[in-house]
């Protein structure tokens, strides 16, 4: 079996949840079937990837040369040369199926199926209306996810939460929607076990974006502050809400109890949660919610909004409306005062997230596959 | 001639409804009126009212359990259910065991607690129906060497605990022993219980479709001189529903048993008229509850320990308040233990988070402290 993934990022070279999601999935898939893993050729592209790479030059809305590309100052032209260089620079032969991934790859496989009668299957990591937190999405957009919906022979939807969208907003035809978890790498994560002796600190960690619901976070900061003063807030991360939100802090008074990292790498991020209470995420609009799997991992109890689609899947989260920060703040105080509760769902929750493996979720789209 | 004893569990907590720390010092209302309202009449409908005429019916004894809590939530939403329990009672076929009204866990931390909870049961009980139980059955089954004497210097004559497989390894549970206080020793037969209990309507048992004849062939079958047949009550129409076939199964029990020579009793006939095949001594608590049969189902993890040891602390507040509090099932909801019994447990659990169990007890338990100043 052949498999042509139309991807967009790799590791090193970028480093969002795409690149690191392609490569722990087709990473383990190649083991047992052929894979050309189709990405734009990118500065930086690693030299060894456990599959097949065909770098794909493009010429419009990027920065560099077209060998080497630094960036995208014009993000949807560069998109529409990609999927059109994908196209021409494909080779049916022996494939069996293409797998795209979100709209940004999408019309590539509609093109190729349309061509050469080749299945698509389609993987859904968010909605725009996730993207835009549920604020103004782009029309354009949505149809291009509409349309790939449609020509898809098999769509996969990181949750049910997506799954649902996807039908409600794409119509699409819900018997060729499967959903697959994402899965979690464990052995970054084996540690020496904690003591929950008490931070005080209150994490949130991830891209400070409308759809993640930084605000609703520092107002339920605030809230555990009047009655709680020795808590203290961490925000780990950056975004286009960032100043939005430090300035929020202070309008609440809470900018002296607040931490603004920054970026943090992936290995720093390990002692952030590790070094916190809890985790809180009050995503307006959250696809899956890799943090959430990443922050149990390492035993740190979370509390979730109820639209954060990996809730769907666990059992020891605390889940609250995004909007409601009394209820986050009551939370997060319990939380913070009592030890027993912190042990008991951080050890609960480390095993719970520990499910979530890379092999699992290539078992479940090899399944896919074969239903087609 | 042989017997099948009967007897069934009726209990339903005040619940507590989700309390937020935001409501500390200004709301001092704890409980989810509207909650145990709704499922009290739910459960009437379905379990207590149409079981209860069946026994009436067709003339079948039984010894129940009736917790205190149960029957003010009865009185208050459901009045009829304890009519058809007067009418029961007095029809002479049934009999009311004691236990602490609160269906609490007094007993194995303060031995005054237990007897003030005990004698408080013993005066609903006699006010209700008029009788003085004789037969005693703690919470769930909880007992001990220890707690036996209690009971026994309370002045029951006879007590029933889980037939353990510890236990059974040396006593089949199928005759009457001595406690080492002296009371008068029924052991729960967990298999032929959880035959109808837990396994009647499961379609992957090899026994299923389970009917009376065949059940009652078992127990005729059966070495000993008795069948202790214990279970909660809602078993009949609730855990077990109607259309599994379980109301037409408890009707045709009488006769299928009957039939073979086996005859129907409740604790107290079937304590006074076997006698007791030895004594038998248990020096950690055991209980009926979850796999374990001990008391990990309510003191199993840390929270639940946070929780009891808070409870209490918060003795010299309101006491009826704080008895409430007491029933065992608000520990409970807050068991993380093994996938197995979790799913036991989430199916009782009104707020189906252990951790949302704790946080509304904690903060109640906050409230009741330092909010009503």
């Amino acid at each position: 079996m052949k498999i042509a993934v139309i991807g967009w990022e790799l590791p090193p070279a970028f480093s969002g949840g795409l690149g690191v999601h392609t490569i722990n999935l087709f990473g383990r898939l190649a083991a047992i079937m052929n894979i050309d893993v189709y990405v734009p050729a990118m500065k930086r592209l690693g030299r060894n990837y456990p599959f097949n790479v065909v770098p794909v030059r493009l010429q419009r809305g990027v920065i560099g040369n077209p060998y080497e590309i630094e960036g995208f100052p014009d993000f949807r032209e560069a998109v529409d040369d990609y999927n059109l260089r994908v196209f021409e620079r494909f080779d049916p032969h022996g494939v069996s199926l293409v797998h795209c991934h979100d709209w940004i790859t999408f019309r590539a496989g509609e093109m190729i199926r349309e061509k050469y009668g080749i299945p698509l299957v389609v993987t859904f990591h968010s909605t725009e209306r996730d993207r835009s937190g549920n604020f103004n999405p782009q029309a354009d957009i949505m149809s291009l996810e509409k349309e790939g919906a449609k020509a898809a022979d098999r769509i996969i939807a990181v949750s049910k939460f997506t799954r649902d969208e996807i039908i409600r907003d794409y119509g699409a035809d819900p018997d060729k929607i499967t959903v697959v978890h994402n899965g979690v790498d464990n052995e970054h994560y084996t540690m020496r076990p904690r003591t929950y002796e008490p931070t005080k600190r209150v994490l949130y960690l991830g891209r400070v974006t409308t759809q993640k619901g930084p605000r609703f976070f520092m107002e339920a900061a605030e809230l555990v502050s009047q009655r709680m003063p020795d808590a203290r807030f961490v925000v780990a991360g950056t975004g286009d809400q960032y100043n939005e939100v430090r300035r929020l802090a202070s309008e609440l008074g809470i900018s002296g109890k607040t931490d603004f990292t920054g970026f943090v790498s992936f290995r720093k991020s390990v002692d952030i949660y590790r070094s916190s209470d809890v985790f809180v995420l009050p995503a307006v609009s959250e696809p899956f919610g890799m943090t959430v799997i990443e922050s149990m991992i390492l035993g740190t109890p979370a509390i979730i909004s109820k639209t954060t689609g990996v809730g769907e899947a666990l059992r020891n989260v605390l889940r609250v409306d995004y909007w409601d920060t009394e209820l986050i703040a009551d939370y997060v105080e319990s939380m913070l005062m009592f030890r027993s509760m912190r042990r008991i769902m951080g050890t609960m929750g480390q095993q719970e997230a520990s499910r979530f493996t890379w092999e699992k979720a290539a078992l479940d789209t090899m399944g896919v596959y074969l239903s087609i | 001639m042989k017997n099948l004893v009967f007897y069934f569990q009726v209990h339903q907590p005040r619940r507590i409804r989700p309390y937020r720390r935001s409501e500390i010092g200004v709301k001092h209302d704890y409980f989810w009126d509207e909650r145990n309202m709704e499922i009290m009449q739910r459960v009437a409908q379905k379990c207590y009212l149409p079981a209860t005429r069946i026994l009436l019916q067709e003339g079948i004894p039984a010894s129940f359990s009736l917790s205190g809590v149960f029957l003010e939530q009865a009185a208050e939403y459901a009045p009829e259910v304890i009519d058809i329990f007067r009418e029961y009672f007095r029809s002479g076929l049934g009999e009311i065991m004691s236990e602490t009204y609160y269906h609490s866990l007094a007993s194995i931390w303060n031995p005054r607690e237990f007897r003030e909870q005990v004698e408080e049961h013993r005066r609903l009980v006699q006010r209700l129906f008029g009788v003085n139980p004789v037969s005693f059955r703690n919470t769930e089954l909880i007992y001990s060497d220890g707690i036996s004497h209690e009971v026994r210097n309370m002045g029951f004559r006879n007590i029933v605990t889980e037939g353990t497989d510890e236990i059974i390894a040396a006593h089949t549970p199928n005759f009457a022993y001595r406690s080492v206080s002296g009371l008068k020793l029924l052991l729960r037969n967990y298999r032929m219980s959880d035959d109808i209990a837990f396994r009647f309507s499961n379609p992957n048992w090899n026994d299923f479709p389970l009917f009376a004849d065949k059940y009652a062939g078992w127990v005729a079958a059966s070495p000993g001189d008795v069948t202790n047949v214990f279970m909660d009550y809602e078993t009949f129409g609730e855990h077990q529903w109607k259309e599994t076939g379980i109301f037409q199964f408890l009707k045709s029990l009488p006769h299928e048993l009957s039939s073979r020579g086996v005859e129907i009793t409740t604790v107290e006939k079937a304590a006074s008229e076997n006698s007791d095949h030895g004594t038998v001594s248990v020096e950690n608590p055991i209980s009926w509850a979850d796999t374990d049969r001990n008391l990990n189902a309510w003191l199993g993890n840390a929270m639940q320990n946070d929780a009891f040891n808070a409870m209490k602390t918060v003795y010299d507040t309101d006491a009826k308040t704080w008895r409430l509090l007491q029933t065992s099932d608000h520990i409970y909801y807050m068991s993380v233990r093994n996938f197995a019994d979790q799913d036991v447990h989430s199916y009782f659990n009104p707020y189906l988070s252990p951790y949302l169990a704790f946080i509304y007890y904690m903060a109640i338990l906050d409230d009741l402290k330092n909010g009503r100043v």
